[in-house]
């Protein structure tokens, strides 16, 4: 065997072995679904991170990049912002009363169980979709790394995922998540001074760089409203997209939430540095490769020697597991808990829930790559499809969730007309609108509007629904 | 030609000013609690 394959061997042992052991460690649901709530700032920063480091940040960030220069880059001060209004604004009072799903929180704040099925229908349907991309991305680099068939690849990345989400849940996603950052770590610090060393330093590689693309550093490679909407889709998805608001959940108090998320934002804007560097290096030593998403695979093979490309790949390979395994525990929630238990079948007994809750992973889990098999969406550029996930999730989900818990006048009837409007609204641009604008600002706006207008023109919600996130209402009092 | 100039350093240093500030947000925020 060669040490490619050691390497990918010895790290899938790494992540089922930490299957196994959550295994033992999940007695119940809410170990299940998040960890017991009683994560530390390390683990949870960790997940958080890990988690928002996606194929689209090391794939998907340099294929961009490579296309479109560096002003993308720029897209990247909105991630830490978004974190920082999360931990300031929002965490306060939504980490009050821990549910063990978004669409719980929903039905608590929006009193009832309809409002809570439709936010788990969306969660299901954007879940499966991202997955999607991500799958896609996992094919890649089994073709790379094995020189098997991309079909094979994506089944057996799968395969693997459900493996040790359905038997551990989020303590064994946490701890995986973990792993795999500090796979992720090793291999863009590996991967980075490989690569300038290729071209004689940075200083070089910036000259190179210019040399052949002398836009590269300038802001005319992509429009401005592009760039400020990808910049705002990135903010409204920092601050809302359930499974990092799952994770307000599973963290142990606020003082844990603050450290931890100081902790992601610090990986996360290092990573991604780091990969906007190498992607300038690919610039150089591949200018004309057919797509940007190739790019990262031709470094782990073309510039890296085989072990530390390896390293790479399986860097790659984490980043890609660490988020669609939180994908798969909301999405498999969504359907699982919010939408069976609570819409289809009340009365399932305790024991035969976690039964139930891992049925609804393993579901959602096999849909996208039977999607994929029967030839449903395929093609796109990994980082669009991401930033469609993100848009689509913002326009759901900011105003019910923000507004939520700081406006006390938003009402059941304008959160749902804020998710389905905001949906539909990012869908019709994504369609049809200014591809210069990104979708999300129309869904927002969309959203934002229904939100406020139909809260004002419909009755107050009742004191229980509020009492849970506002210090002076009291629940018996009437509406 | 004149160099990545602001467009490539000002995003590092950009970063590096949100992580500052977010640290001493924190540090302040536990210490009024």
């Amino acid at each position: 065997m060669t040490p490619q394959t050691w390497i990918f061997l010895g790290y899938f042992a790494v992540v089922f072995g930490i299957g196994w052991y959550s295994l033992r460690a999940t007695r119940n649901e809410s170990d299940y679904w998040i960890a017991g709530g009683q994560l530390g700032w390390f683990t949870g920063g960790a997940t958080m991170a890990a988690t928002h480091t996606s194929a689209g940040t090391f794939m998907g960030v340099i294929g961009v990049m490579y296309t479109a220069g560096w002003s993308f880059g720029w897209v990247l001060v909105s991630i830490p912002l978004a974190y920082w209004f999360m931990v300031a604004v929002l965490a306060p009072r939504f980490t009050r009363q821990k549910e063990l799903t978004i669409p719980a929180f929903i039905e608590t704040r929006y009193y009832g169980k309809g409002i809570r099925g439709l936010a788990a229908g969306i969660i299901l349907i954007a879940a499966i979709v991202y997955i999607q991309a991500q799958i896609v991305a996992g094919g890649l680099i089994a073709n790379t790394v094995f020189g098997i068939p991309t079909t094979w690849g994506m089944i057996g990345f799968t395969a693997i995922l459900l493996a040790y989400t359905v038997i551990g849940g989020m303590v064994a996603v946490v701890y995986t998540d973990a792993f795999q950052l500090v796979v992720m770590t090793l291999g863009a610090l590996f991967a980075v001074p490989l690569a300038l060393r290729q071209v004689d330093g940075l200083g070089a590689l910036l000259y190179l760089v210019e040399s052949a693309h002398p836009l590269v550093f300038t802001w005319e490679t992509m429009p401005a409203a592009l760039l400020f909407t990808m910049g705002l889709s990135f903010f409204l998805g920092g601050i809302a997209t359930p499974e990092k608001l799952i994770r307000l959940y599973a963290m142990k108090d606020m003082k844990t939430i603050r450290r931890g998320v100081l902790f992601a934002i610090v990986m996360i804007l290092a990573l991604n540095l780091l990969v906007m560097v190498l992607a300038l290096s690919t610039i150089v030593l591949f200018p004309s490769l057919p797509t940007g998403d190739l790019a990262m695979p031709m470094i782990a093979t073309a510039v890296l020697p085989a072990t530390l490309g390896a390293i790479m790949l399986a860097a790659l390979t984490s980043a890609m597991m660490s988020t669609v395994d939180s994908l798969l525990i909301v999405a498999g929630s969504a359907l699982s808990v919010d939408i069976y238990q609570n819409l289809i079948h009340p009365e399932v007994s305790p024991k035969r829930r976690m039964w139930v809750d891992r049925i609804g992973i393993l579901v959602v889990g096999s849909t996208p790559v039977a999607l994929l098999l029967s030839g449903v969406g395929e093609g796109d550029l990994v980082q669009f499809i991401v930033l469609l996930f993100t848009a689509l999730m913002a326009a759901a989900f900011v105003l019910p969730v923000v507004g939520g818990v700081v406006w006390r006048r938003a009402t059941r009837e304008g959160a749902a007309a804020a998710m389905v409007g905001g949906v539909t609204a990012t869908f019709a641009w994504e369609a049809w609108g200014a591809p210069s604008v990104e979708p999300v600002l129309c869904g927002f706006l969309a959203s934002a509007a229904l939100f406020v207008g139909v809260s004002l023109v419909t009755p107050p919600p009742p004191a229980r629904a509020l009492a849970p996130y506002f210090d002076d209402v009291n629940p018996a009092d009437p509406a | 030609m004149t160099g990545p100039g602001v467009i490539f350093w000002g995003l590092f240093v950009a970063c590096a000013v949100i992580l500052v500030a977010y640290t001493v947000w924190m540090i302040r925020t536990e210490r009024d609690e």
